[in-house]
């Protein structure tokens, strides 16, 4: 055997060496000449069981900075999205936000946390003083309590107190019109859903006074089972049911109370149904179950929302989620914002994003609008409709009154101690 | 005496005169740690250093305190986790709605859970192994549920929001994130060091004692039930503190906090640490925050990676990492002395 390689340091690796130490010396300079770029931190849920969430939100942030760095970049600066997952945890959502502000040089943030992760960011916020857009989380107290406002944090997602509004409105005009006093309500277990079930029925019965709710579920979050849910449902015998169920628990819940044949015997009102992710997943979808939209691209009926979702449906090969929406719009947001104010900066961007309308596709009326008070998004739209089997899933939706949203949000909020 | 048992009283005698010289050398240790660690922040500006180790200091103040139950007791706790997330809640409702200086609220929170631990461990410490490891988890579970459900008191899921205030105190504004940082070295070294002399005790060796033999330490004339539910509340205290850096460093305090995944990942810590020897879970702490860290900014397939790791220690080293680097230390001396 001949020995071709002599010990000792390799010409290949010599090579490599130089290479290396080219790299380290070139590498400021490489650096500086992309500093022009400005950096948008995310943290969202990249893991776990909403992790399809958190997934179609960074699609959806994606597909948006593609066509402003296309255009020029937030005032003549390219985005480069920095995006992580926070596992869902309240403090790997802070520790992450923290990171990218103070090692990765983020200079912007957008929140794709969901609940108690976006509490955890908004502290970080506030700490570190950036600009802020939350995307995902639906938390009124998020905006609505005057505790938690800063300057430098923004809301771009639809709320639960407007959902409560325009399905209680929707709903009482069906209980009227088809005598409907007898309701059961059948929500998970925790915040979401005691204070969206609370509103929605406070709501209902004040459209509505002679409904009456004769049962109660509360099914815990996640819950693999939900046979003596539907038992209990059936022997109460209402003439119609409210749902907050979501995801997976919405669909497993509806495939299994599809046994019972619960869906003929009932009118269903289940506020998260019109989403791509419960509606593609349900093995026989009832017809008919009343549903507000998430994100559906036949609502608003506009060519342009059709063809966000088909270029999103192209890029992707799935349908976007309600999350999908929310994060694309802040993009816009952001878009619109630093041409208005020709600078990048988080402080000149937030005074005007305080207030700003922009046209967007997913706008009751072609547009939407931050409002300037609470820093939250109003003016989207928001509606509800019936299910069919087959595409698309909720042909039409009764679009809701925002007039009547904010007359009832500023009543509610007083009721709160919030203003 | 045959030769043998002179052999070990020679041994022995100075071990005994030395466990004050040991005093001296431990306190001079954590002297010079926190001396090191206080000074970091006049040679760096990087503040995701610090950040890393104030979670450090939560998580090892947490974890090292769960090895005063499974390494030094044999107490496998499945529970533990409730003590952090109780130190937080407590720590972070007593400073919004009372508002009294951090240190009152600080000691208010050891007071109640220690009051919580006492009665916990009353009805945990009875049981053995799997029972015990599991009547605690069912309290962990108790406990986070409770902050679910009590929504108007605890913020239910959403957790303790509006940020948790940090008044200055005796010119200490945790507020500051170089002040935190500090004060989170000193908690985290006088935790550990206090934990030490626990360790160290007369009573730390009972504990091992019970840990070995407890059939055989009652028949000493230990009360074994008090020295368990001693060291359980010892341990709560220990972790309450951890819960408490954790609500300051994020500003509020999260249901996670009181999730059986806390208790999971203090198991894991010790673990990947060692549960033989004082630093191993603090050595864990470090080598989980670190492969945290790291491996979340490249992939957020996290698990897959945690998990070969896990199971190369657990199947490939058989043991914690400052276990491996002991025992061949030791081993290395053995044969030297062999020589």
């Amino acid at each position: 055997m001949t020995k071709t390689r002599t010990p000792g340091i390799s010409r290949r690796s010599t090579l490599a060496l130089m290479g290396a130490g080219a790299m380290s010396v070139a590498a400021p300079w490489v650096a500086r000449a992309q500093a022009k770029t400005i950096k948008i931190g995310m943290p969202t849920i990249l893991s776990g069981r909403v992790a399809q969430l958190g997934t179609s939100s960074r699609n959806a942030v994606m597909l948006e900075v593609e066509k402003v760095n296309a255009a020029g970049g937030l005032a003549g600066r390219q985005i480069e999205m920095v995006i992580r997952d926070s596992k869902g945890q309240p403090q790997e959502a802070a520790r992450v936000a923290r990171e990218l502000v103070n090692t990765d040089g983020c200079e912007l943030l957008l929140d794709g946390e969901a609940s108690s992760g976006s509490f955890a960011v908004h502290e970080v916020a506030r700490d570190l003083g950036v600009l802020c857009i939350h995307t995902c989380s639906e938390a009124s107290s998020l905006t609505a309590d005057p505790k938690q406002h800063i300057p430098n944090a923004f809301r771009c997602v639809r709320q639960g107190i407007h959902d409560s509004i325009v399905g209680g409105s929707y709903a009482a005009s069906i209980a009227k019109a088809k005598g409907l006093k007898k309701w059961a309500t059948c929500s998970p277990d925790y915040a979401y859903g005691r204070d969206t079930t609370g509103e929605f029925t406070l709501y209902l019965k004040r459209f509505a006074p002679d409904v009456e709710v004769i049962s109660e579920s509360w099914p815990k979050l996640f819950q693999p089972d939900y046979t003596e849910v539907v038992t209990k449902i059936l022997q109460a015998k209402p003439q119609a049911l409210y749902s907050c169920l979501w995801g997976g628990d919405l669909t497993s819940y509806i495939d299994q109370a599809n046994i019972y044949a619960m869906f003929s015997q009932m009118e269903v009102f289940a506020v998260n149904m019109a989403d791509y992710t419960a509606l593609t997943v349900v093995k026989n979808l009832p017809k008919g179950i009343h549903s507000g939209n998430r994100y559906i691209k036949t609502f608003p009926t506009t060519p342009e929302n059709a063809a966000w979702g088909d270029a999103y449906r192209a890029k992707y090969n799935e349908y976007p989620t309600n999350w999908s929406w929310q994060n694309a719009t802040a993009v816009m947001f952001l878009a619109e914002a630093a041409k208005k104010a020709n600078s990048a900066d988080g402080k000149k961007l937030a005074e005007v994003l305080k207030g700003l309308t922009i046209k967007c596709p997913f706008g009751a009326d072609g547009t939407v609008t931050m409002r300037g008070d609470d820093h939250t998004l109003v003016g989207y739209a928001i509606g509800w409709g019936t299910t069919i089997p087959q595409e698309p899933y909720v042909p039409e939706v009764k679009a809701g009154d925002w007039k009547t949203i904010f007359e009832l949000e500023a009543e509610w909020k007083k009721s709160k101690g919030y203003t | 005496m045959t030769e043998l048992e002179a052999g070990r009283a020679e041994r022995l005698a100075p071990v005994r005169s030395g466990a004050a010289l040991q005093r001296y050398r431990d306190v001079l240790i954590a002297l010079i740690a926190f001396a090191v660690l206080a000074s970091l922040p006049l040679f760096t500006g990087s503040k995701a250093l610090l950040d890393f180790v104030i979670r450090c200091s939560a998580y090892g103040l947490f974890a090292t305190s769960l090895n005063l139950l499974v390494g030094y007791t044999g107490l496998t706790s499945f529970g533990h986790g409730m003590f952090f997330g109780l130190g937080a809640y407590s720590f972070g409702l007593i400073m919004q709605k009372l508002g009294v200086p951090i240190p009152v609220a600080f000691v208010a929170t050891l007071a109640i859970t220690a009051a919580v631990a006492a009665v916990i461990g009353a009805i945990c410490v009875r049981l053995k192994e799997i029972y015990f490891a599991f009547v605690t988890l069912a309290f962990q579970m108790l406990i986070h549920s409770t902050i679910l459900s009590w929504a108007s008191f605890t913020g239910g899921d959403q957790g303790l929001r509006g940020g948790i205030p940090r008044p200055a105190f005796l010119g200490i504004n945790l507020a500051n994130h170089v002040h935190l940082y500090i004060a989170s070295c000193a908690l985290l070294v006088l935790g550990l060091l206090a934990m030490r002399q626990i360790a160290q005790s007369p009573f730390g060796y009972t504990l091992r004692m019970i840990r070995d033999n407890a059939a055989r330490a009652s028949f000493l004339g230990i009360d074994v039930w008090r020295a368990k539910l001693t060291v359980f509340v010892l341990a709560a205290l220990f972790a309450s503190m951890g819960g408490m850096v954790m609500a300051l460093f994020v500003s509020g305090a999260y249901p996670e906090f009181a999730y059986w995944t806390i208790s999971g990942e203090g198991i894991f810590i010790n673990m990947l640490g060692g549960v033989s020897t004082f630093l191993g879970p603090m050595v864990g702490t470090v080598l989980l925050l670190l492969l945290n860290d790291t491996v979340t900014r490249f992939t957020e397939y996290h698990g897959i990676v945690l998990g070969v790791v896990i199971l190369f220690f657990a199947l490939g080293l058989r043991k914690g990492l400052l276990d491996f680097v002991a025992e061949w230390f030791a081993q290395r001396r053995d044969a030297g002395e062999g020589r």
